[in-house]
């Protein structure tokens, strides 16, 4: 193989441009083309940057000229951005989607579509498979407005999917996602000051760590599969040891108070918690990832153990003085 | 006593000092004597998040730490009889098929007992449990805790993958629910959804007899009412429960003996036939039997119910 021409998209995003700097080293990647509607933060290298809005039908103009034959859509917002309305997060995940898939129709040259998406789509339930596999994502109602969104998303891929036999569609369906140098709604919720938990609930999260995130797209780009896989950090870990290892006080509340204390702490600046989110530290999600291991061929080098570890090390390291580390000195005699 | 004293004191001058409470007390801990000071030491590391547990929530030390308590009602309170042990193989997957009653999982508590003491090569069994457990707080983290899992074929056919010991109660609610005057009278087996499962992952199928359990909550009848306003799957009535309240929930200390048969293999058959239906029926038939017959030798055996 070889010669390859790759399209981003999202690629302003801290993983769009990591992704790039790693397929710009790719010395089977002939041509590398990024499109956002901001430009990047940092600068690029041979990356050629396209300043568009995915949900803009000017798009299917511009796509045939940059002959690509792999797209990777890495623009499906997790929560609205910084003072956006989670409207426009519907319209750039759904709207957006729409438009990308109706540029990409009119592509001769496509070979392969690679899609970020979500694990959202299985939910959190409390009596489900500890370990969704592909097949189950329409195990149970689509209960929050992210996960019918994840839905629609998933249904425009696979009606594509139809329609270009010629086209391999891989849906990525990625874990909550943790690291040292992110910032998503899992690593605000542990530098809150005082974290809010369900009380009497314990339940089973998953993580991806940002490299095996990383790693896993880039191979998915190397070896796309028809379908859907699943992509996260191995095992899994209870919500009560990810927060002691936090060293952050809980306040444990009965369900029915959660929603409504937690809406008074984002008005008092404590950060929000999605309804996905949630449910999620709620009833817990993990996913099977023997599809991303057989068959896309990339085996995660973090556990979620390991992963939320090296989040909090390198949490530490930037606060040494915060007082919640004060419990990792010797104990005074 | 001295040495609580000066523990409390040491605390109070550690916390005055401006130390967290995790750190006082370990720093406090070491006026005790050397057990207690494990122990504590130990809970302070627990409180910092350094336990373990495994991708299923299942928490070894946790189970540990309460098994003396169900000793003690294995000993004295039900003075369980346990035959077979050994029929149970002592390493790779292995499905354990029992009879159940009761909404509380005494049955599926007191077999994980019997193993663990009298097996030769002793192992953690896990266990599908009810789902609605799952959907409750508290009951969920101490089902996780101590091996329970959700009651999904994904969950048991995973499990076994992982060459564990798993045991199901294939009757499910409908053994859970039964009334006292069916005791030991075992409930249709569903589709023989355990048979498929042990014929995709070639387990063997030990069938348990457990007798006993059914006779410590005698369920006369039910309420519609209390289990729609609890979301319960059925709501029993006992001549205690909930008549004297949390009281109510004591079980009777009816005499118990577990008998462990004879594995079925089920590797000769081939993961193919597990599509099988006419296989499938006729294994879960004879597990069916294997258990009736086992529960009926050993209530003779048994003789009287309580002494």
């Amino acid at each position: 193989m070889g010669g390859h021409r790759v399209l981003i998209t999202g690629i302003s995003t801290p993983l769009g441009g990591q992704l790039a700097r790693r397929l710009e080293a790719d010395p089977d990647v002939d041509y590398l083309a990024g499109v956002d509607s901001m430009p990047p933060p940092a600068s690029l290298g041979r990356t050629e940057f396209v300043e568009a809005d995915i949900r803009d039908p000017a798009l299917a103009e511009l796509l045939p000229g940059l002959r690509v034959d792999t797209v990777v859509h890495n623009n499906i917002l997790r929560r609205p951005r910084r003072g956006m309305s989670p409207q426009t997060a519907h319209d750039i995940n759904v709207l957006g989607t729409l438009q990308l898939l109706t540029a990409c129709e009119r592509l001769g040259t496509l070979r392969a579509i690679v899609v970020r998406g979500s694990a959202g789509i299985y939910g959190s339930e409390p009596a489900a498979p500890q370990f969704f596999t592909e097949e189950m994502s329409r195990l149970y109602p689509q209960r929050t407005r992210f996960q019918r969104d994840v839905g629609e998303i998933e249904n425009y891929f696979a009606g594509y999917a139809r329609r270009r036999p010629a086209v391999t569609c891989t849906m990525l369906r990625y874990q909550p996602a943790i690291g040292p140098s992110l910032d998503t709604q899992v690593t605000r919720y542990l530098a809150s000051p005082v974290v809010p938990t369900y009380l009497g609930f314990d339940p089973r999260l998953q993580f991806v760590h940002e490299t095996d995130g990383l790693e896993a797209l880039v191979a998915a780009v190397r070896r796309p599969v028809r379908g859907a896989v699943n992509v996260a950090s191995e095992g899994t870990i209870g919500l009560t040891k990810l927060v002691r290892m936090a060293r952050r006080p809980t306040l444990p509340l009965p369900a029915s108070l959660f929603a409504p204390t937690v809406e008074a702490g984002r008005r008092a600046g404590l950060p929000m918690l999605s309804p996905d989110f949630r449910r999620l530290l709620r009833y817990g999600r993990a996913v099977d990832l023997t599809r991303l291991v057989k068959e896309v061929g990339f085996r995660p080098r973090f556990t979620t153990e390991a992963a939320v570890a090296d989040y909090l090390r390198a949490r530490r390291e930037a606060a040494p003085t915060t007082s919640g580390d004060r419990a990792n000195e010797p104990p005074a005699a | 006593m001295n040495e609580a004293i000066t523990f409390l004191r040491r605390l109070r001058s550690g916390l005055e000092a401006g130390l967290e409470l995790p750190v006082a007390v370990a720093g406090a801990a070491s006026a005790l004597p050397r057990d207690a000071r494990k122990a504590v030491e130990r809970a302070v590391e627990r409180l910092g998040g350094d336990y373990a547990e495994d991708e299923w929530g299942f928490d070894e030390e946790f189970t540990e730490a309460v098994f003396p308590l169900l000793e003690l009602l294995y000993d004295r309170w039900w003075r369980v009889r346990v035959t077979g042990v050994e029929r149970v193989p002592p390493h790779g997957r292995v499905l354990l098929v029992a009879n159940h009653a009761g909404i509380l999982p005494w049955d599926a508590t007191m077999m994980a007992v019997a193993l663990l003491r009298h097996h030769p090569l002793p192992r953690h069994p896990r266990f599908l449990v009810l789902n609605w457990a799952f959907h409750l707080p508290y009951v969920s983290v101490l089902m996780r805790k101590v091996g329970g899992v959700s009651a999904s074929p994904h969950n048991a056919q995973r499990l076994l993958e992982q060459d564990r010991l798993v045991a199901v109660f294939p009757e499910g609610v409908k053994g859970a629910g039964k009334d006292f005057k069916d005791r030991y009278r075992l409930q249709r087996f569903g589709r023989g959804g355990f048979v498929e499962l042990a014929l995709k992952t070639r387990a063997p199928i030990v069938p348990v007899a457990v007798v006993g359990s059914e006779e410590i909550y005698p369920k006369v009848g039910e309420s519609r009412l209390l289990a729609r306003l609890t979301g319960a799957p059925y709501f029993p009535l006992t001549p205690t429960f909930p008549l004297l309240g949390p009281l109510g929930i004591v079980p009777l200390p009816s005499k118990w003996r577990i008998e462990f048969c004879e594995p079925i293999d089920t590797s000769q058959h081939g993961p193919g036939r597990a599509d099988d239906r006419t296989l499938v029926l006729e294994i879960a038939e004879q597990v069916r039997e294997t258990i009736q017959r086992t529960l009926y030798e050993n209530l003779v055996r048994r003789g009287p119910t309580f002494v």
